[in-house]
C-alpha cells in the first residue's frame, strides 16, 4: 500500500541579513544551512495496518507525509503510495486519500459543514448513493448533525476535528493520513475520535497512518510504531515489542539527604537530576533492584526511594533522548 | 469533454461557494460604500478644478472623466490588487496552500474560480450600488449602442481575468522569497500608474502614453473604460480585446509555470 525506500529531504534554509545593507546584500549572495529533515528512511505499510509514526517535535514526521501525499518533493530516494508517485502524480494520489492536519482545517472556514461537504462531493466526484450512506454513518458515529447547518468558524475544535476527519473520508480514501487528530481534544473527545478511527479501519479496512504526540492515542490504535528521531529510522516493529525491549530497564528515583557533588553508581546511569533528587536507569539483568539500592545506601544518605518500570511515555523519551539505548537504527520487523 | 465539463463544474461550484461565503459579510460591506465616494469625490473635485482653471477642450470631457471615475469606483474591488485580498493569496505566506495540495484540484484554477466568486460578490454589493448611487448625483454617460456595452462587459471580464492572472504570477514569487511584501508592493505601484487608475492615459503626455501602450496594465482599466466612453471604436475595439487576451494568456501561462516550478521547491512554513 505505502513503499518507502530510503527517502531523503534536505531543506536549504536562508538566512536573511538584518537591517537595510543586509537585505541589499541578500540580493547578490544569500547565506543558506541545510537541514536534513528526513534521512534516509525506508519502510512499508500493508493494506489495513495502523501505524502510528511517532517522534519528537522536528524529527521530521511531518515532512515525511507531506511527501507521501505529493505536497513535498523529495530529495533523494522513493515513495509509493496505492501505485502512485505522490509528487508526480498528485491529483492521481489525492483521489485515493484522505488527509487530516490536526492543526489546520480542511473546511472552508466561512462555510456551514454541510456544505463543506457539498463541495468535497463534487471535488471527489462521489456518487449520491455514496455521499449519502457515508453522511449518514459519520453522523451516526460522530454526532455530526449537532452542528451540520454551522459555519466551521464557529465550531469547537472538538467539532471541527470530527467535521475534518468525517470529510477526509468521505470518498471512502484507501489510506488515511492523521496528523495529530486528538491535539487540544478533551478525554471524551479523544475517546471518540479513537473508537471512529478503530471502526473505520475495521469495517472498511482503511489503512492509517498516525503521527501523535498523544501515547495514549498509540496504545489505543497502533500494533505497530515507526519511531523516527534527527531525522532517522529508529525503529519499527509492534508495540509490544518495543516495550519488551525496552522494559529490561528500570528507573529508580532517589530523593538524597543533601547535594552530593558525584552521585555515579556502577552499573547505573544517571538519566536526570534535579537538587538532591536523582534518577537511575538500570538493567535489573545487570544489576538487581536490592543490589543498587544496597550500594546506594552504602555511599550517601537518602530520604526517599522509589522504582518505576517506564510506561510508554518514559520508554520513548528514553528512546528520543538517547540512541545509543536502542536498536540498531532502520532495524525492522 | 466529459472530464472537462466536470472539471468546469467543480470550478463553478468553487466560485460560487466562494461568493456565498462573503454574502455573510454583505452588511459589513455596505459600509464600505462610504470609502468608496469618499474616493469617488476627491478625484471628481480635484478634475473639475483642473477643468476649470484650464478651459481649453481636453481629450475627454469633464463629464467623462467623471465617468471614468465612476467606473473606477465600481470596478477595482473587483480585482485583487485595490480590494481586499482573497484568502489564496496567504495561503502561500502561511503555508495553509498544503491543505489544497492534499485534494484532486488545479491550484491555478482554484484560485481563479475563488476570485471570480469574489468579484461577483464586489460587483453585486459593491460596484453596482456604487454605479446607482453616482447616477442620482453626477452627470454619469451611459452607452447609447449595445454593441457598445456588450464590448465593455467582455473587456471588462477580461481586465479581472488579467488581474488574477497578475496576482497568481507575482505571489507565487513567494516559493521563492516567502515574503511577497517587496514585490508586491512594487507591482502595486506600477500596476496603480499604468492602468491608468489615477490619470486617464488619454491625458498623459504623449512619451509616456507610448509606454504604457505597450504595457499590459492598460487592460485593467485604461481598455475597458475607453471603450465604455466610446474614446476605442471600430476595428481598434477588437484590436484592444485581442491584446487583453494575449496578455491574459501570457499570465496565465508565466503563473503556471511560476506555480508549477515552486510546488516543487516548496518550504512549508511551520513544519
Amino acid at each position: 500500500m505505502i513503499e518507502v525506500d530510503n527517502l531523503s529531504k534536505i531543506f536549504k534554509i536562508y538566512h536573511h541579513r538584518k537591517g537595510f545593507f543586509g537585505s541589499f546584500a541578500n540580493l547578490f549572495s544569500r547565506k543558506h544551512r541545510i537541514v536534513q529533515a528526513v534521512d534516509k528512511v525506508s519502510f512499508t505499510v500493508k493494506r489495513g495496518e495502523i501505524v502510528g509514526y511517532l517522534g519528537p517535535n522536528g524529527a521530521g514526521k511531518s515532512t515525511t507525509i507531506k511527501m507521501l501525499t505529493g505536497i513535498l518533493v523529495p530529495t533523494s530516494g522513493s515513495v509509493t503510495v496505492n501505485g502512485y508517485i505522490p509528487h508526480r502524480q498528485r491529483k492521481e494520489n489525492a483521489k485515493h486519500i484522505g488527509v487530516v492536519f490536526g492543526q489546520r482545517s480542511h473546511l472552508w472556514f466561512d462555510l456551514p459543514v454541510q456544505e463543506s461537504f457539498e463541495l468535497l462531493q463534487r471535488i471527489y466526484r462521489i456518487p449520491e448513493t455514496q455521499y449519502r450512506y457515508n453522511v449518514e454513518m459519520f453522523d451516526e458515529l460522530l454526532s455530526l448533525g449537532d452542528f451540520f447547518q454551522t459555519p466551521v468558524r464557529q465550531l469547537s475544535l472538538g467539532q471541527r476535528m470530527r467535521a475534518d476527519i468525517a470529510a477526509a473520508l468521505l470518498h471512502n480514501p484507501d489510506i488515511l493520513f492523521l496528523d495529530e487528530p486528538t491535539i487540544g481534544l478533551d478525554v471524551v473527545a479523544k475517546a471518540r475520535i479513537r473508537q471512529f478511527i478503530q471502526k473505520i479501519n475495521a469495517e472498511r479496512q482503511v489503512t492509517i497512518v498516525l503521527t501523535t504526540h498523544d501515547l495514549d492515542d498509540v496504545e489505543k490504535l497502533c500494533k505497530r510504531v515507526i519511531l523516527i528521531d534527527n531525522a532517522r529510522l529508529c525503529f519499527d516493529g509492534e508495540l509490544a515489542r518495543l516495550r519488551r525491549l525496552l522494559s529490561t530497564e528500570r528507573l529508580l528515583t532517589v530523593d538524597y539527604a543533601e547535594v552530593y557533588p558525584d552521585i555515579s553508581i556502577p552499573s547505573a546511569h544517571v538519566t536526570y537530576q534535579e537538587g538532591a533528587r536523582v534518577q537511575y536507569r538500570f538493567s535489573p539483568e545487570e544489576i538487581s533492584t536490592a543490589d543498587l539500592i544496597g550500594a546506594i545506601l552504602q555511599k550517601f544518605k537518602i530520604i526517599d526511594i522509589s522504582v518505576q518500570e517506564p510506561d510508554i511515555e518514559e520508554l520513548i523519551k528514553t528512546v528520543y533522548e538517547d540512541n545509543s539505548l536502542i536498536l540498531p537504527c532502520g532495524e525492522t520487523t | 469533454m466529459r472530464s472537462l465539463c466536470f472539471a468546469f463544474q467543480v470550478y463553478l461550484a468553487f466560485a460560487k461557494k466562494s461568493f456565498q461565503r462573503r454574502m455573510q459579510y454583505r452588511v459589513a460591506n455596505l459600509a464600505g460604500l462610504t470609502t468608496n465616494f469618499f474616493f469617488l469625490l476627491v478625484h471628481i473635485f480635484v478634475y473639475t478644478a483642473f477643468y476649470a482653471a484650464r478651459p481649453a477642450p481636453q481629450p475627454l470631457s469633464l463629464d467623462e472623466i467623471i465617468t471614468y471615475f465612476v467606473l473606477c469606483q465600481v470596478s477595482f474591488m473587483l480585482m485583487p490588487f485595490w480590494g481586499t485580498r482573497s484568502e489564496v493569496t496567504s495561503a502561500i505566506k502561511d503555508g495553509s496552500v498544503a491543505l489544497q495540495l492534499t485534494k484532486p484540484v488545479d491550484f491555478q484554477a482554484y484560485w481563479f474560480a475563488d476570485e471570480c466568486g469574489r468579484a461577483l460578490y464586489y460587483l453585486l454589493m459593491r460596484g453596482l450600488p456604487t454605479f446607482l448611487i453616482s447616477l442620482l448625483f453626477f452627470k454619469v454617460t451611459i452607452p447609447q449602442q449595445p454593441t457598445v456595452f456588450m464590448a465593455f462587459t467582455v473587456s471588462m471580464i477580461l481586465a479581472v481575468f488579467m488581474s488574477n492572472a497578475i496576482t497568481i504570477t507575482i505571489f507565487s514569487s513567494g516559493f521563492w522569497t516567502l515574503d511577497t511584501t517587496g514585490i508586491s508592493g512594487m507591482s502595486y505601484s506600477i500596476i496603480t500608474l499604468f492602468s491608468g487608475m489615477l490619470v486617464p492615459i488619454a491625458l498623459w503626455p504623449e512619451w509616456l502614453a507610448h509606454i504604457a501602450r505597450w504595457l499590459p496594465f492598460e487592460g485593467l482599466i485604461d481598455i475597458p473604460f475607453s471603450i465604455y466612453l466610446g474614446k476605442i471604436t471600430g476595428i481598434a475595439v477588437w484590436i484592444a480585446i485581442g491584446k487583453q487576451m494575449v496578455w491574459n494568456l501570457f499570465f496565465i501561462g508565466l503563473g503556471r509555470l511560476f506555480l508549477t516550478r515552486g510546488f516543487s521547491r516548496l518550504v512549508i512554513q511551520g513544519g
